[in-house]
C-alpha cells in the first residue's frame, strides 16, 4: 500500500441501486477507487469536478442515455469509456461503439471480467520506450505518446493510440481483427471484431486526409488492416 | 383495358388447365355429353315424328290417286270386256289402261272361251307379269268373300307395297264383279321415295346441327360454371399457401356466388384465427424476452456480489463459519447456473424475435476449435483431427457456442474420449463430434434439438439448461448451416455440423430485412484496395 502504485480511479454511472452498490463493492475489492453516479447528468457533473482515469457507463439510463453521455464526453475528452449494456442486442453494441466507447461488457457481468477489461484499457495509455515513426505527414512519437499530423497534435483516445502503435510497429503488414483484438484490447479468442472496425473508423476520421478513401490505414479484404506509407 | 386483358389471361389459363385435366369424369365433358344426349333425343324424336307423318301423308295421297284411277280404269275398260276375252282384247285393254295419267303398269288375267288362262300386259313380254305380284296379294284378290250386310261385294281391291331392286312399288289388284278379268297394277313410288329421302337427309342434317349447337351451348355453360370453380380452386390454393388475405369477388346470387361467399367467410375466419394465434404467440415470446431482461438486472447485482463471496472462500479458508461455507458455495454455483440459463433464454428469444445478427470475421477454423477446447480445459478429453489452414468467414462467437454445446454435450452424455474432426467439402466446412458413449436411443433422436427436452424422466436435473443443442442448431441455421445427429455404427453418437465457408451473403439478406444500422460494420473500409 505504501508503494508508489497509483490506484486507478473510476467513475461508475449506473441507475440501478443494487447493481451500482454491488459493482462498487466488487471493483473496490479489486483495488480501484470508485466514484458513482445514478444518472447521466450527475455523471457529467461529477466528471467536471474530479477527473477519473476511466468511466464505466450503463447504456439504459433515465434522462440522457449512455450513448448520449458517451458522445458528450467524446466532444471534449479522450477518456477511456467502457459501456455496460444490459441488452447484448447487436444494434446496441454498434451504436455504443459508434458513439466512441472503447470497449463494452454485457450484463450480467462478472466483476473479474470487468476488472480485466478496465486494466486492459488503462494499460493502453502506458508509455513505451524508444523512438518515433513517420508515415507521410503523420508522426508517431512513441516516447511522448503523441501523434502529430502536419505538425498539429491529434487528440486520440488510448485505444486509438494503441491501435495506431500496434499497426505502426509492423508497417506494410496486414494484421487480422483477431490479432488486433488480442494486441490492443487484450480480449480472448472470442473478441468482437466490430470493436476493431469501429476503432479503425474513428482513427481514420482523425488521421486520414480523406477518411472515406484512406491512404494510411488500408483494409485488406479477408484479412484485416495494414498501415502503409503513402507513396 | 387491363380488365379484359386480365380476363383473357384468366380464360386461357383456365382452358389450358381444363385441357390438361380433360378426363371422363370432368365436369366439362359430362355437361357436353348430357347436353348432347338431350339434344339428340329431342332432335331424333322430332324428326322421326315429322318424317313418319310426312311419309304417310305423301304415300297415302299418291296411293289414293293411283288406286282411284286404277279402279276407274278397271270399271271402264276391263268391265267392258266380254266374259271370256281373247288374248288380243285383253292386251289392248291393258295398254289402254296403262295409258292413263298415272302411268302404271297393268296386267289383266282372264279365261278365254276355251277355259285357257290369257294375259293382257301393258309393257309387252318383259313387262308386268303375274310373278311380280306377291302371292298373298293374288290370293286375297281372287278369294271370293261372303256377301253380307257389312260386306256388300264379293271382291275387293287390295294393295301392297313391295320393293324390288331397291325401288319401291305399289302393287294392287282387283276383280271385276260379275265375271270379268282380274286386273293388277304396279306403280313405281320412286319419286315419292326420293322426296322422302331428301326429307330424311334434311332432318338428319338438322339433327346434326342441333347436336353441334348443343355441344357449343354445353361448352359455354361449362365455362360459365367452371370459371368460378377454377377461380375458387386458385383461391383455395393461395389460401393453402398461407396467403390468408385471399378473397373472391362475389357477383350474382346463384349457388356459385353462395359458395364464393362461404369461401370468403371461411378465409376471413381463418385469417382472424391465425392472427389471434400469432398475437398470442408474440405476446408469450415477448413475455419471455421481457422476463429474461428483467431477470438480468438483479442477477447482475447478485453476480457481482457472489464473486466477492467466492473470493472470500478462496482467499482465507477457515475464516468462514463451516456452517455458512457450503451455503455460500451453493449460492455461488447456483448463481452461475442461473446466469447461464438467463443468457441462454436471451439468446433463444433473440432467435425467436429474428433480431439475432451475424458478426462475421475471417477465422482459421482449426484455431477456433483449439481455442474453444483450450478455454474450457477439455484438451485432455478431446481428440482433434483437424485440417490446418482451413479458413472460413463466419461468426466466431456463434461457432464457439455451437462447438461448446456439441463437445460439452458429448462429454456429459457420451464420455471421453470425444473425437472432433474437421473436413472441407465443396463450399462448406464439416465438423464432426463423436463420442464413445452408448449412443442416443432411436426414439430420442428426433428430439435432441428440442428445447428443454429431457432424454428420460428419471433424470430430473441435467447440468445444462436444456437449451444448449437447440441454441447450437439455431446458430448453425443463422449461418445457413445445419446440424444433424446420428448414431455411429461403431457405437456412440455423432453430431455433424455443416457450415458454409462464406456466410456473408446471408448477412446482406438479413441486413435488408432487419433493422438498419447505418454503418456497414461487417465490411468496413471497402474503399481501400
Amino acid at each position: 500500500m505504501g508503494q508508489n502504485v497509483r490506484v486507478p480511479s473510476l467513475l461508475l454511472i449506473e441507475d440501478d441501486d443494487a447493481i451500482r452498490t454491488a459493482l462498487e463493492l466488487s471493483l473496490t475489492r479489486q483495488g480501484h477507487r470508485v466514484a458513482t453516479a445514478a444518472s447521466g447528468e450527475d455523471g457529467l457533473k461529477l466528471l467536471r469536478e474530479q477527473r477519473p482515469d476511466l468511466i464505466v457507463l450503463d447504456v439504459m439510463l433515465p434522462g440522457i442515455d449512455g450513448f448520449e453521455v458517451c458522445r458528450r464526453i467524446r466532444r471534449t475528452d479522450q477518456l477511456p469509456i467502457i459501456l455496460l449494456t444490459a441488452r447484448s442486442d447487436d444494434i446496441d453494441v454498434v451504436v455504443g461503439l459508434e458513439s466512441g466507447a472503447d470497449d463494452y461488457v454485457v450484463k450480467p457481468v462478472q466483476g473479474r471480467v470487468l476488472d480485466a477489461r478496465i486494466r486492459a484499457v488503462l494499460r493502453r495509455g502506458e508509455r513505451e520506450s524508444s523512438d518515433s515513426a513517420t508515415f507521410g505527414s503523420l508522426v508517431i512519437d512513441r516516447s511522448a505518446m503523441t501523434v502529430t499530423k502536419n505538425g498539429e497534435d491529434l487528440q486520440l483516445t488510448p485505444t486509438e493510440l494503441r491501435l495506431l502503435l500496434e499497426l505502426s510497429r509492423r508497417p506494410g503488414q496486414a494484421l487480422s481483427r483477431q490479432q488486433l483484438l488480442r494486441l490492443v484490447w487484450e480480449h480472448d479468442y472470442l473478441g468482437d471484431s466490430r470493436l476493431v472496425d469501429a476503432c479503425v473508423q474513428r482513427l481514420r476520421a482523425k488521421v486520414e486526409d480523406v477518411p472515406s478513401s484512406p491512404t494510411l490505414i488500408r483494409t485488406v479484404r479477408g484479412v484485416g488492416y495494414r498501415l502503409d506509407t503513402p507513396q | 383495358m387491363t380488365d379484359t386483358q386480365g380476363g383473357l389471361r384468366g380464360w386461357s389459363a383456365g382452358r389450358r388447365g381444363s385441357l390438361s385435366r380433360l378426363r371422363f369424369t370432368s365436369l366439362r365433358l359430362r355437361l357436353v355429353l348430357v347436353f348432347g344426349l338431350v339434344a339428340l333425343t329431342a332432335a331424333v324424336s322430332a324428326s322421326g315424328i315429322a318424317y313418319w307423318l310426312n311419309r304417310e301423308a305423301v304415300l297415302t295421297r299418291a296411293q289414293d290417286a293411283v288406286l282411284r284411277d286404277f279402279r276407274q280404269e278397271m270399271q271402264n275398260r276391263a268391265g267392258a270386256l266380254p266374259e271370256h276375252p281373247t288374248q288380243d282384247q285383253l292386251q289392248r285393254a291393258a295398254s289402254q289402261m296403262a295409258a292413263s295419267s298415272q302411268r302404271f303398269s297393268v296386267l289383266l288375267v282372264a279365261q278365254d272361251a276355251d277355259g285357257k288362262t290369257v294375259y293382257g300386259n301393258s309393257g309387252g313380254i318383259n313387262g308386268f307379269a303375274l310373278e311380280d305380284v306377291p302371292k298373298t296379294l293374288r290370293a286375297a284378290v281372287t278369294r271370293r268373300q261372303e256377301v253380307s250386310d257389312t260386306n256388300k261385294e264379293p271382291y275387293h281391291l287390295y294393295w301392297q307395297r313391295v320393293t324390288e331392286d331397291g325401288t319401291p312399288y305399289l302393287v294392287a289388284g282387283t276383280r271385276v264383279i260379275g265375271g270379268g278379268p282380274t286386273g293388277y297394277m304396279a306403280k313405281s313410288l320412286e319419286p315419292e321415295a326420293k322426296d322422302l329421302n331428301s326429307l330424311a337427309w334434311s332432318l338428319g342434317i338438322a339433327t346434326g346441327l342441333a347436336l353441334i349447337g348443343a355441344a357449343l351451348l354445353a361448352q359455354a355453360a361449362a365455362t360459365t360454371v367452371l370459371k368460378p370453380v377454377h377461380r375458387l380452386g386458385v383461391a383455395a390454393r393461395r389460401l393453402g399457401e398461407g396467403k390468408l388475405d385471399t378473397r373472391l369477388q362475389v357477383s350474382g346470387t346463384d349457388e356459385l356466388a353462395d359458395l364464393s361467399r362461404t369461401f370468403n367467410n371461411a378465409a376471413e375466419a381463418l385469417e382472424q384465427r391465425v392472427a389471434e394465434m400469432a398475437a398470442r404467440d408474440d405476446a408469450s415470446r415477448r413475455f419471455v424476452a421481457d422476463m429474461s431482461h428483467e431477470l438480468r438486472t438483479p442477477l447482475t447485482a447478485i453476480t457481482a456480489v457472489t464473486e466477492v463471496l467466492e473470493e472470500e472462500l478462496e482467499a482465507e479458508t477457515g475464516s468462514m463459519d463451516p456452517m455458512i461455507e457450503p451455503a455460500v458455495r451453493l449460492v455461488v454455483s447456483e448463481t452461475r447456473r442461473l446466469n447461464d440459463l438467463v443468457e441462454n433464454l436471451m439468446e433463444v428469444t433473440r432467435f425467436d424475435a429474428g433480431t439475432a445478427r451475424l458478426v462475421l470475421d475471417d477465422v482459421d477454423v482449426a484455431d477456433q476449435i483449439t481455442a474453444c477446447i483450450d478455454a474450457r480445459a477439455w484438451l485432455d478429453a478431446v481428440e482433434l483431427d483437424v485440417e490446418r489452414g482451413l479458413h472460413a468467414r463466419l461468426d466466431p462467437r456463434r461457432l464457439d457456442v455451437i462447438l461448446a454445446n456439441l463437445i460439452g454435450n458429448a462429454l456429459k452424455h457420451g464420455g471421453s474420449p470425444v473425437r472432433v474432426s474437421v473436413r472441407q467439402a465443396d463450399d462448406s466446412v464439416v465438423i464432426q463430434v463423436r463420442d464413445h458413449g452408448p449412443g442416443i436411443p432411436e426414439d430420442v433422436l428426433p428430439h435432441v434439438f428440442d428445447r428443454f427436452y429431457k432424454a428420460s424422466a428419471s433424470r430430473p436435473r441435467s447440468e445444462g439448461s436444456g437449451l444448449g443443442l437447440s441454441i447450437a442448431l439455431e446458430n448453425a441455421h443463422i449461418h445457413g448451416g445445419e446440424i444433424t445427429a446420428a448414431n455411429s455404427p461403431e457405437g456412440g453418437a455423432v453430431f455433424t455440423l455443416r457450415l458454409p465457408r462464406d456466410a456473408s451473403e446471408l448477412t446482406e439478406e438479413n441486413g435488408e430485412g432487419g433493422r438498419d444500422t447505418k454503418t456497414d460494420q461487417h465490411r468496413p473500409g471497402e474503399e481501400g484496395s
